[in-house]
């Protein structure tokens, strides 16, 4: 029911710019997350949709109208907090019915409101507790709740659930993301976590330095990131320094095709690594094997010694110090003369020249 | 497995120590708390009730306190007094409490500065205040100076009115409000002011739905902080003060120096005490609460 635009948003304290210029459309029901290390100004950006920051420049537009100076208590948005966000001394009710009772909505109508709303969250029966009697994740569900009840244009969520354990985390998730879907509720969603964003949303935004690196979808940015900062974020990703002449990288001893020439990154996904033979003519040293039970991950050292993670299926079975051979199916390269990546697939590695290389 | 056997050897002796060492902190302030003010008290208590009978006996009496009851003079004192405490520490609470807030909530270098002006006055002597205050306020003091030097009419000064130790208490008494005030706000997090502006709520709604509830012992404890120094007051009401009415201060210092009247002056501080001692109640039951609810609450 509502679609937010961002238009070259910008944030500075002082000295410091937290948000640089950051332009965004977001579609109606859409659930998009920012994402980015911390002090990339993800809260920043959220705390001024929300209408807790001013900006220093750029406007937020929600459904065409500019609120950029509307004061967060006439915003059609509604946020969820980190934490410590709960009114201590208010019931679950009490939080939750507060703002239907600021507006003056009738009694038995906020009795029905509240009562279905924490049915949402799963809470129902839990509006005469008081929030310390609660768990972490059931106070976490009585602020969603507390913005859910006002029907907001806009959900915002700050990292709702950091502080919560990993289960619990992937569970929240999980039901915040129904919960958006059942109401067709276009929202936000801050997190550093990339799991949480590759499974949460319709579409991410990388965040550095209060600059947008990329936007799209999960896949497209796992799969296509723009920039080795990206590729770095989303992911495992071995990342080699290395430099480009001839049209080959060379990178941490692997020898690849590559266009243009100068220092480059060499990034390869450790599912695109095939491991091919063992013996004393390979190219890797294994240094530890983990085994996760749904796969195997290797961590090897290259011939110059940098490391290089590789991911197998389950079963495979290597020892410390042992040689493997390996084949790199699929990997970019990041030139920095070059604006964009090149990716490259289905290309073998060696390190004895005229070997056939196809790339795309 | 030694290890593991031995801390449940050495519980009970731990627990036995742990519960003697508390009592003896403990009894150290209790016993001279007894010995130098709660004997005294209970004997001037006493002592009040106790009026000479015949024959140098001396009997059971409550003529002291109908005395003062029925002096107008002493119960003028003792009204002027009870108004001058409700004043103040009503100004003290309006002023320091949207103070207390701001510092709270505010953010970069100006709060800081400001905090620092309010402190200030906790630094500066009673007596230094009178005297600034006269030099200022007083008959030709320099706000009287200014006002005839552009032609306005002359101030009524508020020197010797009973507005005058209300103006001196409350600039002695800001500091230590505004810090109790702050330590309260402690308990209000900028998510939660937050929040209650996400659903919708100016900063009334705020202030009176989420801000003074989370403060009601702090604000009891400011009122019975400040209820207790300024009924009890002596330099300020002294110095800045009409001579009639006066406060319980110095009327007790007059009647017990001047007069010699020890018996009305131990009534008099028996008064005193009894005001103070409600307040000093109200003090303890808030602290009280909040810790059994601290301790009940736990987290958030
Ligand atoms: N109120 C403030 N005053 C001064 N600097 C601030 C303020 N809020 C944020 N910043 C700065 O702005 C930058 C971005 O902060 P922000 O909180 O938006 O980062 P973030 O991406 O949310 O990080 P995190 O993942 O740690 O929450 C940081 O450098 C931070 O220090
Ligand atoms: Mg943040």
């Amino acid at each position: 029911m509502a679609r937010l635009d961002l238009d070259l948003l910008g944030k500075s304290f002082g000295d410091t710019t937290a948000v640089a210029g950051v332009s965004l459309n977001v579609g109606d029901g859409e659930l998009v997350s920012l994402l980015g290390p911390s002090g990339s100004g993800k809260s920043t950006v959220l705390r001024m949709i929300g209408g807790f920051e001013r900006p220093s420049s750029g406007r937020v537009l929600i459904d065409g109208v500019d609120v950029t100076h509307v004061p967060p208590e006439r915003r059609p948005t509604g946020m969820v907090f980190q934490s410590h966000a709960l009114w201590s001394h208010m019931t679950v009710f009490g939080n939750v019915s507060f703002g239907l009772r600021l507006r003056r909505v009738p009694r038995e109508e906020i009795a029905k409101r509240v009562e279905a709303t924490l049915e949402l969250v799963g809470l129902a029966g839990y509006g005469e507790r008081l929030p310390n009697q609660l768990s972490g994740g059931q106070q976490q569900r009585v602020a969603l709740a507390r913005s859910l009840v006002l029907e907001p244009k806009i959900l915002l969520l700050d990292e709702p659930f950091a502080s919560l354990d990993q289960h619990l985390r992937e569970r929240l998730r999980d039901e915040v993301r129904d919960i958006q879907k059942r109401l067709g509720i276009t929202a936000l969603f801050v997190t550093h976590g990339q799991d949480e964003a590759l499974a949460l949303a319709d579409r991410i935004v990388v965040m550095r330095d209060g600059r947008i690196e990329q936007v799209g979808q999960p896949g497209d940015i796992y799969a296509a990131p723009r920039t080795a900062f990206v590729a770095g974020f989303i992911g495992a990703m071995n990342m080699l320094e290395g430099a480009i002449t001839d049209g080959r990288i060379l990178a941490g001893g692997l020898h690849l095709a590559a266009a243009g020439s100068g220092p480059a990154h060499l990034a390869i996904r450790p599912e695109d690594i095939e491991i091919t033979d063992s013996g004393e003519d390979g190219h890797v040293t294994v240094r530890r094997m983990i085994d996760f039970g749904s796969h195997v991950v290797i961590d090897s050292s290259l011939a110059d010694g940098s490391h290089l993670r590789l991911q197998t299926t389950k079963g495979v079975r290597v020892g410390e110090g042992e040689r493997l051979g390996v084949r790199v199916r699929h990997y970019m390269v990041f030139a920095e003369a070059l604006r964009d990546p090149i990716r490259y697939r289905g290309a073998g590695v060696d390190m004895l020249p005229n070997m056939e290389l196809n790339y795309a | 497995m030694h290890e593991a056997a031995s801390p449940l050897s050495r519980t009970p002796a731990v627990s036995a120590r742990s519960r003697v060492l508390p009592l003896l902190l403990v009894a150290t302030p209790v016993l001279l708390a007894l010995w130098l003010v709660i004997w005294p008290a209970a004997e001037a208590v006493i002592l009040t009730f106790l009026v000479p009978g015949e024959g140098g006996t001396e009997v059971w009496s409550t003529a002291n306190y109908a005395r003062f009851f029925g002096d107008s003079y002493s119960v003028n004192n003792f009204t002027n007094t009870l108004w001058t405490t409700a004043v103040t520490t009503t100004i003290l609470l309006v002023i320091g409490l949207p103070l207390a807030i701001y510092l709270r909530f505010a953010k970069g270098q100006l709060p800081a500065t400001v905090q620092s002006l309010v402190m200030f006055p906790m630094f500066v002597p009673s007596i230094i205040v009178a005297y600034a205050f006269i030099r200022t306020l007083g008959p030709n003091g320099t706000v009287d100076i200014f006002l005839h030097a552009v032609g306005l009419p002359r101030m009524r000064t508020p020197y010797l009115t009973p507005w005058g130790p209300v103006i001196g208490l409350v600039w002695d008494g800001l500091p230590l409000t505004v810090l109790l005030l702050l330590s309260g706000l402690g308990n209000v997090t900028r998510p939660a002011v937050d929040a209650a502006r996400d659903v919708g709520a100016g900063w009334l709604a705020i202030l009176v739905y989420i801000i003074l509830p989370r403060m009601r012992s702090s604000l009891l404890v400011t009122l019975s902080f400040n209820v207790l120094g300024i009924f009890s007051s002596f330099t300020l009401p002294y110095l800045l003060g009409p001579a009639a009415p006066e406060m319980m201060g110095p009327f007790m210092q007059r009647t017990f120096g001047d007069l010699q009247d020890v018996g009305m002056a131990r009534t008099q501080a028996v008064i005193t005490f009894a005001v103070c001692l409600l307040f000093g109640a109200l003090y303890v039951w808030s602290i009280a609460k909040g810790r059994t609810k601290s301790a009940a609450g736990g987290k958030s």
